[in-house]
């Protein structure tokens, strides 16, 4: 009898044990083969190049790790909304990626109108956000609310001092002029330049020109662009809009030292603009792919064997993985039990951390600016060559 | 001086774009009184067509007008598939379909081509230019400026000079009365069709050089041609042509000396205060139905 009250008595509290188990409230977003991430991006509209690039190489990187078995034993699923370039589509897209698809995090985002949007609803709900694509500046201040934030991606305002100090230093910079989108990605590129010539002895900014992402043709721009006389120009555009003004001023005889922000750093802008793209100086976080680093290249070449169309833009495609990378470490260090503040611990443990594209990752309890260096190179005969070493600047989150 | 004049030249060659766009909206509102939404989608269509079969080493006086002959027949089924048996729809529910074509379109080029920028390989060239005094034009300016014109005329011609369009001009009149008198409306509204695609896919052709071929070149300049077409008059074929090279002009001009940020703005204030001064437009005639 007493054996048979034993077994009664541990069965039950088998059964209570597998209850307690099961009612605990899993990790949204993850299962025991399974993560689930998605991202919004503009794989149509105006800025479309970046999101299939970026997009795409995040897709074939997450893909490439699947391939091998995935991080401790679960593969990822991957969801790409299309926001068309537009932050009220990818407000939606976000609440329906969480809400609706239940995804463990965001990853990346392209657009820094896009993703002030959603970034009030990305903290306020504390879920998890991978390197937001966008200028790094609007993250500053946050720092109580950004538990879940991690970004390798630099800021415009902080590059836009870069260029602008390397050409006075380097290039005999006087009078500059900027070339800038008319949102806050182009807005924050033309504050960093104005703060650069407030830094540099000697330099003016003499005009600033903008366009509308949706334009089709630039001409007033560069015909206003001659007119100032600027010695150096800035670019803070779509490839689109880039390549035809590199175009349209050469047209017109105006020929300016040109400097560009890293997001006109893809080859296609040999293709479009040809000639007129020579001789550009463009900062750089990651090393360019085709510029001299195996380990970058080894990176593109299994991102183009998955997706062949990647080729048609590597820098946007490598720059998809330097996204992903920290999360994919951060992951691996987590271990098997995956929850969001298991994932937030381990990505505060990278400390100065190599991936195959992204370099020198450090995150910790009271930063999520995981790079804060930039380097130089020069567009010259359809390559890039890199100019300088890193330079550093100061982390503001 | 100078300076305005470039300025000019710009908005001038700009302007001959838009000028393009607009003769197709007007060629179709003249016939059938259907505002075509999904004109800047066919546009792209026709240049993605002729793209691709550059691509294929075609070469470039064969694609282009197959590019222009492969839309012309998306157009004229679209008439026959779509448009025909909803014929009962009313002239607002029409435009919702044109709508619906140019999502389709939109999505179909997308899936086939890819959302990549691409370059156009055209026999004239962006960059080699000519100097007049300080004024550059580029030879591209020239053709789009010269396409602009001769299209015109040709358009005016096939409409007020023969017989095709004198039974297009009837049809629009009165589709009944036309039928009555043994006019094929239906072939007629196809032709309509065919034609103002075809003249859109040369728009593509002749644009696509100048802004580089992506899925969405046609978003503002369908914008701005349309907008060219209200101005100048949605019967008039010079008013459209009138209206895009204004609008052009305008554009260029209140940018280079005003802003920038209001430069697509003013197109729309423009347009108000043509309507204001002439509801039918700058060209256009008041519609008048006999009875």
């Amino acid at each position: 009898m007493r054996m048979f009250t034993r077994l009664v008595l541990a069965i039950a509290a088998v059964a209570v044990m597998a209850t307690v188990a099961v009612s605990q409230p899993a990790e949204r977003g993850v299962t025991p083969t399974e993560i689930v991430l998605g991202t919004t991006m503009p794989m149509s509209g105006p800025a479309a190049f970046w999101g299939t690039g970026v997009g795409g190489g995040i897709d074939a990187w997450l893909r490439h790790i699947n391939d091998q078995g995935g991080i401790h034993g679960r593969r990822f699923r991957f969801a790409i909304r299309d926001d068309a370039y537009l932050p009220p589509r990818a407000v939606a897209n976000v609440r329906e990626l969480v809400e609706r698809d239940g995804v463990f995090a965001i990853v990346s985002q392209i657009g820094t109108a896009n993703c002030f949007a959603v970034r009030d609803y990305m903290v306020e709900n504390k879920l998890i956000w991978i390197t937001p694509a966008c200028g790094a500046d609007i993250w500053a201040g946050m720092k109580e609310r950004n538990r879940y934030l991690f970004v390798t991606y630099p800021g415009y305002v902080d590059e836009g001092i870069y260029l602008t100090r390397y050409g006075v230093d380097n290039l005999k910079t006087k009078n500059i002029a900027v070339f800038y989108q008319n949102d806050l990605y182009g807005q924050q590129g033309l504050l960093g330049v104005k703060r650069g010539v407030a830094l540099a002895r000697g330099a003016k900014l003499v005009a600033q020109v903008s366009y509308e992402v949706t334009d089709a043709e630039v001409t007033a721009q560069a015909l206003k662009l001659k007119e100032s006389g600027a010695d150096t120009l800035i670019f803070y555009a779509t490839p689109r809009h880039g390549a035809l003004l590199a175009r349209e001023i050469a047209k017109i005889g105006y020929k300016p030292t040109l400097m560009s922000t890293f997001t006109l750093l893809d080859p296609v802008m040999f293709a479009l603009a040809a000639d007129a793209w020579d001789n550009v100086y463009l900062s750089t976080y990651v090393p360019v792919p085709g510029a001299g680093d195996a380990r970058v290249d080894a990176a593109l070449a299994i991102l183009t064997r998955i997706n062949p169309a990647l080729a048609r833009n590597p820098f946007n495609a490598n720059a998809g993985v330097s996204f992903v990378e920290p999360f994919l470490e951060g992951l691996r260090r987590a271990g098997p039990t995956l929850t969001k503040d298991r994932l937030v611990e381990a990505m505060e443990s990278i400390k100065n951390w190599d991936g195959e594209v992204i370099r020198g990752v450090t995150f910790s309890k009271e930063s999520r600016q995981g790079i804060n260096r930039l380097f130089m190179v020069k567009a010259e005969r359809g390559q890039y060559r890199k100019l300088t070493d890193w330079y550093t600047y100061p982390r503001k989150f | 001086m100078t300076q305005l004049a470039q300025y000019m030249m710009g908005g001038l060659a700009t302007g001959s774009l838009y000028a393009l766009v607009a003769l197709g909206v007007v060629l179709l509102y003249r016939s059938s009184r259907v505002l075509n939404f999904a004109h800047g989608d066919i546009a792209t269509l026709g240049a993605f067509v002729a793209f691709m079969l550059m691509t294929r080493a075609v070469p470039f006086a064969v694609a282009v007008p197959a590019g222009m002959a492969a839309v012309a027949a998306l157009g004229a089924a679209f008439y026959f598939l779509v448009l025909r048996p909803a014929k009962e729809a009313t002239l607002l529910g029409k435009i919702v379909l044109t709508l619906g074509l140019a999502l389709a379109v939109s999505g179909a080029i997308q899936v086939v081509w890819g959302a990549d920028t691409q370059v156009f390989p055209f026999p004239l060239s962006d960059t080699r230019v000519y100097r007049l005094g300080q004024i550059v034009v580029s030879e591209m300016m020239l053709g789009t400026i010269t396409a602009g014109v001769v299209l015109l005329v040709a358009m005016y011609t096939l409409v007020q000079k023969t017989k095709i369009g004198l039974a297009m001009r009837a049809v629009a009149q009165n589709p009944d009365a036309a039928q009555a008198l043994g006019i094929p409306a239906r072939r007629i509204y196809a032709l309509t069709w065919g034609l103002a695609s075809a003249l859109g896919g040369a728009a593509g052709v002749l644009l696509a050089p100048v802004v580089y071929l992506d899925p969405f070149m046609m978003l503002d300049p369908f914008l701005k041609g349309f907008a060219a077409a209200v101005m100048g008059g949605m019967d008039s074929f010079p008013g459209a042509v009138l209206g895009g090279f204004l609008l052009g002009i305008a554009e260029n001009v209140f940018a280079g000396y005003v802003s920038f940020k209001f430069k697509t703005t003013l197109a729309f204030v423009i347009i108000i205060l043509v309507l204001l001064v002439r509801p039918e437009g700058l060209l256009g005639r008041e519609y008048h139905r006999r009875v």
